[in-house]
């Protein structure tokens, strides 16, 4: 079952490229020692070494080897990725679960709490639970999910509306099949293709609001990040391009992994929807 | 139309009401002395203290200082920066406009520009045309904005020397008339670009996506099967129809494109609302920081407002539902 979900995956246009990229990112990260010739803090090298062979990626301001620091950096931009999005979706889904399930002025209390989130642009409300709260990691990983969540209650909310229509939810709700079961067991494994694709583009926004923050040097201080290697980067921008070009890469292509790997999810279920449509001839 | 009007106005303002409730209960929520907190990091005398518990009425029940908070706020009274020692709605009004024709220009080619990607991206038979279209526009999709600026940066004016890197005009200029006026352009060509760029990724997916919908209508057949040409049928028929999503979408995201002002002002060191922000963060001045988010809020719902209404315009059902009422 899990195999031939992975090899549908990998026979749509871009999921194949998504999950490579997401599992390079990831192990590259992850096992960061053994690929990384220095420690993230080892100022050993002469400062802003333009790319060599010794240096790669150049080495920064302090002296560090830029390519170290990107592999060691990666472990907190994708954890934020990872925690912020799977945040987001408990409190999204639940929100639009409860809301699509049950309607009535419950949902159209939630469905307002959600738009006024919504009203205001991500960054604003994360600078804002930032300047609040402080900038430890784990609060800024709760500030991103609090901006991102209302996406994802939108959408759970629609496909309870939709699901919960459908034959089969009302042939269990007619067989006395308790509210739990209905919500657990019919409906949310058939929304789960759809969700998933949402976590995906989640966390891939969460890193690129993290990237926002470290660039304007409100993240964590002591967590090397992308972003906060930008935000270095900034002030030597025409000494050391390096400094720059490396960390957005990265954030790029781990960005670019999620989105490739949510487009090949959607085509896997939904072949019709990212298709090639039909051309006019002549 | 008027009620229809009417009605979204209301709710806009209902909206705009409980963001400024919303924000004010947060604040409340913040632990430490509101008086501190208003200051930000200085030392506060005894008089400035007694003066600002009476002004917001710090010693008062909740309900009384939301109701003094949100008359202050209709009264465009949005309290006081100590960091810039001015009234927080100036700071506001000198920014603002600076914002607005940053993101004005950007979004308005952002939008164009999409739209013709997104038409030739889904219209043109050679399917290898739609493959690098969509590459392109996910990898610009995945770039971070701020990060394509610097780019721009590094490219224009650090190699080639073309265009200032920061700054919204010269230190000091003596230019006149015309001439000021292209001085003051070449400051706005990379901050714009970056924004066009930026935009012009959302709304070239979004239209690719409308338009190879819009194909599959039937409409489109019988409109081919009457012997229009493929020209005729593209402009007639097939744009008109895709574009109306489009602009929905990109109305409602009006916010999001204020929010990229955040992070492109910073790296151009552009004077606007979004490089605001951040100073406001930086020194912890809380009242510049809710007004600027008020005032975002405020953006987006008239922007909403505006799609609203150009929409029913633009769109005869509505326009036709709406006057038989």
């Amino acid at each position: 079952m899990a195999l031939d979900l992975v090899r549908r995956l990998f026979a749509t246009r871009f999921g194949g490229i998504g999950v490579v990229i997401l599992l390079a990112v990831s192990i590259l990260s992850i096992l960061a020692p053994f690929f990384a010739s220095s420690g993230p803090e080892d100022i050993g090298s002469p400062s802003m070494l333009p790319p060599s062979w010794q240096h790669p990626f150049g080495t920064d301001s302090l002296g560090r080897d830029v390519r170290s620091v990107l592999l060691y950096a990666g472990r907190s931009s994708l954890t934020i990725g990872f925690c912020a999005a799977a945040m987001a979706f408990l409190i999204g889904g639940t929100i639009g679960a409860l809301a699509g399930y049950f309607r009535g002025p419950l949902a159209a209390v939630l469905l307002r709490v959600t738009d006024l989130f919504h009203t205001l642009p991500a960054i604003i409300i994360v600078l804002f639970s930032v300047s609040l709260l402080g900038a430890s990691f784990w609060l800024q990983v709760a500030a991103v999910a609090l901006a991102i969540w209302p996406i994802e209650a939108r959408l759970v909310y629609g496909q309870f509306i939709t699901l919960s229509e459908r034959e089969f939810v009302l042939a269990a709700r007619a067989a006395g099949l308790s509210t739990g079961h209905l919500i657990f067991r019919e409906i949310l494994p058939n929304a789960l293709p759809t969700v998933i694709v949402q976590v995906a583009l989640d966390a891939s926004t969460a890193i690129l609001i993290e990237a926002g923050l470290g660039f304007l040097g409100l993240s964590d201080p002591t967590v090397p990040s992308w972003g906060e290697m930008l935000n270095r980067g900034q002030e030597f921008l025409e000494l050391a391009w390096w400094m720059s070009v490396f960390p957005g890469m990265a954030i790029c292509i781990a960005v670019l992994g999620f989105n490739l790997f949510a487009d090949g999810v959607t085509e896997m279920f939904n072949p019709r929807a990212t298709a090639a449509p039909p051309k006019l001839e002549g | 139309m008027v009620r229809h009007i009417a009605g979204h106005l209301a709710q806009a303002l209902l909206l705009l009401i409980v963001v400024v409730v919303a924000i004010f209960c947060l604040l409340q929520l913040i632990p430490g002395d509101p008086v501190q907190a208003m200051v930000g990091d200085m030392p506060v005398p005894p008089a400035l203290r007694a003066a600002l518990e009476q002004r917001f009425r710090l010693n008062e029940p909740f309900l009384d200082r939301l109701f003094g908070y949100l008359s202050n706020v209709a009264h465009g009274d949005l309290g006081y920066s100590m960091n810039y020692r001015r009234p927080v709605f100036d700071i506001l009004a000198e920014r603002f406009p600076r914002t607005l024709l940053l993101a004005g220009i950007g979004y308005a080619f952002g939008i164009l520009i999409g739209i013709a990607i997104g038409i030739h991206s889904a219209v043109t038979p050679h399917r290898g045309v739609d493959r690098a279209w969509s590459s392109l526009m996910l990898i610009g999709y995945a770039m971070p904005t701020f990060w394509v600026g610097q780019l721009l940066v590094l490219t224009f004016s650090i190699q080639l020397g073309w265009l200032p890197t920061q700054g919204m005009g010269p230190m000091i200029s003596r230019a006149e008339g015309i001439d000021w006026l292209i001085e003051r352009a070449t400051y706005l060509v990379l901050p714009v670009a970056t924004y066009t760029i930026l935009e012009t990724t959302r709304v070239a997916r979004f239209m690719r996506a409308s338009v190879a919908e819009t194909l599959e209508q039937g409409y489109i057949v019988t409109a081919r099967q009457k012997g229009l040409t493929r020209h005729e049928v593209i402009m007639g028929h097939v744009v008109r129809n895709s574009v109306l999503p489009v602009i929905t979408v990109m109305g409602y995201s009006f916010g999001t494109a204020m929010g990229g002002a955040v992070l492109l002002e910073t790296v151009f060191s552009y004077p606007g609302m979004g490089s605001l922000m951040v100073e406001a963060v930086r020194a912890r001045d809380t009242q510049v920081i809710v007004g600027v988010v008020i005032v975002v809020a405020c953006s987006v719902v008239v922007m909403n407002i505006i799609v609203d209404l150009l929409y029913a315009w633009l769109d005869p059902r509505i326009r036709v539902a709406a006057a038989a009422r």
